[in-house]
């Protein structure tokens, strides 16, 4: 993905470069950029630390599952079949509880385990059940109380109120991630139904041919 | 209003604190989880640094091309009538591809503009509010072999356009 971000960028470049007429500047560019990256890693190498420690500190002490608790009467909602059956739910709610802390690296494997947990449930193994696209659906809106990151950069760049930026960012994403869910549920129950019964169908059918 | 600007200012602290807390009160040594997830913390910042290096020098040729200028005029007059600033049209390309090279346009973004213009306030909104929908789909759904994901790309890419609208909306009324 990033080696044709790249490609794309650098031929972009290069063209609007010759185009209009502004080549004499890249080359300097291409070393500013590259020096502004060392600036910008160091920018944020105090506070990814920070940061992650502290939520590591959080994590052991087991502030993802005291939420995860808190959670699951409003994910029983909108993962019906997972918390139905049992499997996987666990893992949907710690992937939820440790989107909202921040704590990425942990937010990663735990939906990847509860996609495995899910296609064990799924009927139709080439086609994706809908718990599993809320859960995908839901991380792509990613909800988190302290955008640690963004608020980093912001006051690297020397903005004065860097917090600011909190309260519109939890309207938002808060907004952005029900909306995702509500949209997830009702296109679920929707669709699920017909699909599953013309894979059936489809199944059927060849096993007849058979 | 006064109480939601006190929550934001003591969100970072009050995390802090309660991890202080915990270090004081918690039984086991929780000074020991702190430096490990530090360490966890300092790997990902150095490890992206090379990745870093070669986005932000692209994105660097990039503006200085005259590319960035040429399709912000483009898409300028489109992009207002829905309230969006033109400035943050390469983050928005990006966004759904890659976290790391559109932190690498954010940067770069505030860092040309200042990050107290709306521009600024918008794309940090965005970035905080929205992640890379393609990535993380495709990354999830191939980890398990589904080749069908039905509704699921058109559905996030709905809910990111959504957010993207919504986040300059809010940005508009919030720093008047």
């Amino acid at each position: 993905m990033l080696g044709k971000i790249f490609g794309i960028i650098c031929i972009v470049s290069v063209f609007f470069g010759i185009a209009c007429g502004n080549t004499g500047q890249l080359g300097s560019a291409v070393i500013d950029g590259a020096s502004s990256a060392v600036t910008l890693t160091l920018a944020l190498l105090g506070m990814m630390c920070l940061w992650s420690g502290i939520l590591n500190v959080l994590k052991e002490a087991g502030a993802i599952k005291k939420l995860t608790v808190l959670m699951t009467p409003i994910l029983k909602f909108f993962f019906p079949d997972a918390y139905k059956s049992g499997v996987g739910s666990e893992e949907i709610a710690a992937n939820v509880a440790a989107n909202l802390l921040g704590v990425g690296n942990a937010a990663t494997p735990l939906a990847l385990s509860a996609m495995k947990k899910l296609q064990l449930q799924n009927p139709t193994p080439e086609i994706a059940s809908r718990d599993m696209i809320t859960l995908a659906v839901l991380n792509t809106s990613s909800v988190s109380l302290i955008p640690s990151t963004v608020i980093t950069l912001l006051r690297s760049s020397g903005s004065e109120n860097p917090f600011d930026i909190i309260i519109p960012i939890w309207i938002t994403s808060f907004t952005c991630a029900a909306m995702a869910l509500i949209l997830c549920r009702a296109l679920g129950s929707a669709t699920r139904v017909r699909t599953i019964r013309s894979k059936d169908y489809k199944s059927l059918k060849t096993q007849a041919r058979q | 209003m006064r109480i939601l600007e006190y929550i934001a200012l003591m969100a970072v602290p009050a995390v802090v604190l309660f991890a202080g807390v915990v270090m004081l009160f918690g039984g086991k040594n929780y000074f020991e989880s702190f430096i490990k997830g530090a360490k966890e913390g300092f790997a990902t910042a150095v490890g992206l640094l090379p990745t870093l290096v070669a986005l932000l020098a692209a994105i660097s040729m990039l503006r200085a091309s005259g590319a960035i200028e040429f399709i912000s005029s483009v898409l300028k007059e489109p992009l207002s009538a829905l309230g969006i600033p033109s400035e943050i049209i390469p983050l928005l390309l990006t966004r759904p591809f890659s976290g790391s090279a559109s932190s690498a346009l954010f940067s770069d973004l505030i860092g040309n503009i200042g990050p107290d213009s709306f521009a600024s306030l918008c794309a940090a909104v965005i970035m905080g509010s929205s992640d890379t929908v393609v990535y993380i789909i495709s990354i999830y759904f191939s980890s398990v072999n589904i080749k069908k994901t039905r509704y699921a790309f058109p559905l996030a890419f709905v809910v990111m356009l959504f957010c993207i609208f919504f986040s300059c909306f809010i940005c508009r009324i919030w720093f008047k």
